[in-house]
């Protein structure tokens, strides 16, 4: 029963693919023309289907930056990226809608040894990591029962180096993972829409303020109060934003 | 009828005798404030004729003249008036301030009392108690009058100050020059330039005077509240008719310089409405228009292009900031340069402002300069207005592109680093492999734990799995046991499953021993009686005991059908079919 409703899911995720290939083709087909506020809705519909690629959101930010949109050119960049972090083509457009920003903000480098190891954390993301320490551990169980069945002395120390190894590249994977984890956890960037908005000290209407962000602007998310988002600024400035000024990256 | 006539008369000389009743008794002094080398003169005057009139000491005064009495009595309309008045003429005795007692008398009967009056004494004056002369004619006959165009303006609201010299037509004034020019403070203003003046005629409190506009000045308050303006102060030679002629016949006039100055004025400035105030309002206040315009939209990476914000129109121009550009930071933006045109006449400021920012594009791509709005306070309308200009979408069509930042690290955004390189606007892309937007992640899910730790689990049941083997390879006896429980199991199960039943039971029973020869010795079901599977058996070297024990079997089998059986032999033959295999099973070559 069970293998039969996962079958009918797959059968079902297929159609829809199928289907959203053809939604594609059109939108891809509107933009080349020049359509491109009805490529974006029906970019937008793929994305109501609960489906999504890099592809998707490289397509919707270059037809926005076409409209001048900047914000959500901007916004659906960051998604692709995201999704695929190395991909050239993506980089490069996000530059040249990062072009029309207004602000201009300082970034403060990360330098020494956090940076060595965010570096090494970054380098997968977190399923590979888990991935690569399963892997890990599963090499160390059969060299080390081979360790203990083998006779020929040879044999019985290259096995156990190897699994030895293995299992400390299992752990420290493992550890990665964690790390990646967590390091997604904090990471919540979101980019502003808000044409002008003004950043407060306090998440009030009254309270002073910092200082003024533009358009297109990527922030991070720190804190969440009422009706308020704290955000920190890429030269480590703070400050409290109205929520329905900025749009997150990631949804819950 | 002469009764009423009398009843008339009667009320008339009852409301004589009320008024005349009403008593008066007051003290007047001729100047309230006198120098020291001048003289007072002070009158007690009453309605009523009175006794025991007894005047204050005047102790700080010398009685020069008086007591003087007066008395008036006139008859006009029936109605009597009746005024006594006693006069002294004094000569103080020195400065300060001094209060005259009070002065009674008696008036049937009645004792009445004058108010103290006090009296500054200053320091001597040079022309004590002289009869009026030029000067005071001419503090009289000229007078210098500030007009203000409205009394309580809006906050940079233009107001005119026009200041007119009024002459009386027999007096002349042959020069004039300005001792002090009013300051306005709290106003930003400007003189307009009068050229030549102009007299002209014009009634002064119902006179007629000749009068000359002297000085128009044009005021922005810049502070709410009550503000003064300043007098205005003019030196003026004056000609004055003395009264006697020449021997032509002209009149002497008398020449003297007088002082002259314009009251000050206080003007009363109203804020701004809060209500509706704009955020970007700045302080204009005026009628405008407003424009943004750049030069080109299109041209090449280090092309300059001129963007201007002009505020042109009626109002406060050279009193507020104008909005500034945000443009994108990759844009390279010199400071604006800030020209004015306005002219300035009675009714206010006029004309047109700009800021003209230079604009230098390093990359390609495209830039929008995004809206500017521009608030100002209408003062025909009493409310704000915003304008608001057109985006501009600057278009750099050739240059190197900003360089593009290849680390993965989506934590870090940055405005990169120039690197030119010749990469262009990238296309879409055509084809897309999709993935479900709720993927569930694999870390720290059910599966990843599983298959992280169970590998570990493995070694130890591995390594006990191969410890049970090894001792039960060691162990020859179990392994028979064994051997022959597998053997039974394999093809007795049915058998075993049928216990109890008779017929079920031989007959499984006889199928599978059967079977169990089929299976090792290859033989068909044709050809199957006891003879041969003795012989056969016999070949395959199977002891004879067993082959009998074998038969047996067999027969019992055959035999049980048509004959009575036990549990209990069933059970044996069970057993002994089991030991029976197995034995066959380890002697077969």
């Amino acid at each position: 029963m069970r293998a039969i409703t996962f079958l009918l899911a797959c059968c079902f995720s297929l159609l829809v693919f199928a289907q959203n290939d053809a939604i594609f083709e059109q939108a891809n087909a509107m933009y080349n023309n020049g359509k491109y506020t009805s490529a974006i809705d029906k970019y937008e519909s793929i994305l109501k289907s609960e489906v999504h690629s890099a592809a998707l959101y490289f397509n919707l930010g270059n037809a926005n930056y076409k409209l001048n949109n900047i914000a959500p050119s901007i916004y659906y960049y960051e998604k692709a990226l995201q999704l695929s972090p190395k991909d050239k083509d993506i980089a490069n457009n996000l530059a040249f809608a990062k072009n029309m920003t207004i602000d201009a903000i300082d970034n403060v480098p990360e330098v020494g040894f956090s940076r060595i190891i965010k570096n090494i954390v970054n380098s997968f993301n977190t399923d590979t990591w888990a991935n690569i320490a399963i892997g890990g551990v599963l090499l160390f169980v059969l060299l080390f029962l081979m360790y203990h069945f083998s006779y020929r002395t040879s044999k019985k120390r290259i096995a156990f180096i190897i699994s030895v190894l293995s299992l400390l590249i299992g752990c420290f994977s493992v550890a990665m993972a964690f790390q990646k984890d967590r390091l997604n956890k904090k990471d919540n960037p979101a980019i502003v829409f808000a044409q002008e908005s003004r950043v407060k000290v306090d998440p009030n209407k009254t309270s002073e303020e910092v200082f003024r962000l533009h358009e297109g602007t990527k922030v991070q998310v720190l804190d969440t109060y009422e009706d308020w988002k704290k955000i920190q600024l890429s030269d480590n400035a703070t400050g409290w934003i109205p929520s329905k000024d900025i749009k997150l990256l990631k949804l819950f | 009828m002469k009764f009423t006539k009398h009843i008339s008369i009667l009320f008339l000389i009852l409301a004589t005798s009320i008024a005349s009743a009403q008593v008066k008794f007051e003290a007047k002094v001729s100047k309230k404030k006198l120098g020291i080398n001048e003289r007072l003169r002070i009158d007690f005057k009453m309605n009523q004729d009175g006794d025991n009139f007894s005047p204050p000491s005047f102790k700080d005064f010398t009685v020069v003249g008086g007591p003087n009495t007066s008395l008036s009595n006139s008859w006009s309309n029936g109605k009597r008036s009746y005024s006594k008045t006693y006069s002294y003429f004094l000569a103080p005795k020195k400065r300060g301030n001094f209060t005259i007692k009070q002065a009674t008398i008696e008036i049937k009967g009645e004792t009445y009392k004058t108010f103290p009056i006090t009296v500054n004494v200053t320091a001597a004056v040079d022309r004590p108690n002289g009869p009026p002369d030029a000067s005071d004619i001419a503090s009289e006959r000229m007078h210098l009058i500030a007009e203000v165009s409205k009394a309580s303006p809006y906050l940079n609201e233009a107001i005119t100050v026009i200041y007119k010299l009024y002459v009386a037509p027999e007096i002349g004034v042959s020069g004039w020059h300005e001792k002090d020019s009013p300051r306005y403070n709290d106003f930003w203003s400007q003189n307009i330039e009068i050229k030549g003046l102009n007299q002209q005629k014009g009634l002064y409190k119902g006179e007629e005077y000749r009068y000359v506009v002297l000085r128009k000045t044009v005021l922005y308050p810049q502070k709410i509240g009550k503000l003064k303006i300043e007098p205005l102060v003019l030196d003026i030679t004056v000609e004055i008719p003395s009264g006697r002629a020449d021997i032509f016949g002209r009149p002497i006039m008398t020449k003297i310089p007088k002082t002259v100055t314009a009251g000050s004025r206080t003007i009363d400035v109203k804020a701004l409405p809060e209500q509706g105030k704009p955020s970007d309002f700045k302080g204009a206040v005026g009628d405008f228009q407003f424009n943004v315009t750049a030069s080109k939209t299109q041209l090449d990476a280090t092309e300059s292009l001129q963007a201007k914000i002009e505020v042109s129109g009626k109002g406060n121009l050279k009193l507020f900031e104008l909005p500034t550009l945000s443009t994108p930071s990759s844009l390279e933006v010199y400071e604006p340069e800030h020209s004015e045109n306005v002219r300035t006449n009675l009714s206010g400021m006029q004309g047109r402002i700009s800021d003209t920012y230079t604009i230098v594009p390093q990359y390609r791509g495209k830039y929008p300069i995004p809206t500017i709005s521009f608030s100002y306070f209408d003062l025909n309308t009493e409310s704000y207005k915003r304008i608001t200009s057109n985006e501009i979408i600057i278009d750099v069509l050739k240059g190197p592109t900003a360089a593009v930042n290849t680390s993965a690290n989506t934590a870090v955004n940055s405005k990169q680093l120039v690197r030119p390189n010749s990469n262009a606007f990238a296309f879409i892309k055509t084809s897309s492999n999709w993935s479900g937007i709720k993927n569930q992640p694999f870390f720290k899910s059910t599966n990843f734990w599983t298959l992280l730790l169970l590998p570990f689990l493995l070694i130890p049941l591995v390594i006990i799995f191969r410890r049970q083997r090894d001792k039960r390879d060691a162990d020859v006896q179990g392994n028979r046991i064994r051997r022959a429980d597998r053997l039974a199991k394999k093809y007795l199960g049915e058998a075993k499953k049928a216990l109890g039943q008779k017929e079920a039971f031989y007959e499984a029973l006889e199928r599978a021993l059967h079977n169990y020869l089929k299976a090792k010795l290859n033989i068909e079901t044709s050809d199957f009686n006891k003879t041969k599977i003795e012989s056969l058996l016999e070949e395959r070297q199977v002891e004879n005991n067993v082959v009998k024990d074998f038969i047996s079997i067999l027969e019992n089998c055959e035999l049980a059908r048509y004959t009575p059986i036990t549990q209990v032999t069933m059970q044996n033959d069970y057993e002994k079919a089991a030991k029976t295999i197995s034995l066959i099973d380890k002697q077969l070559r």
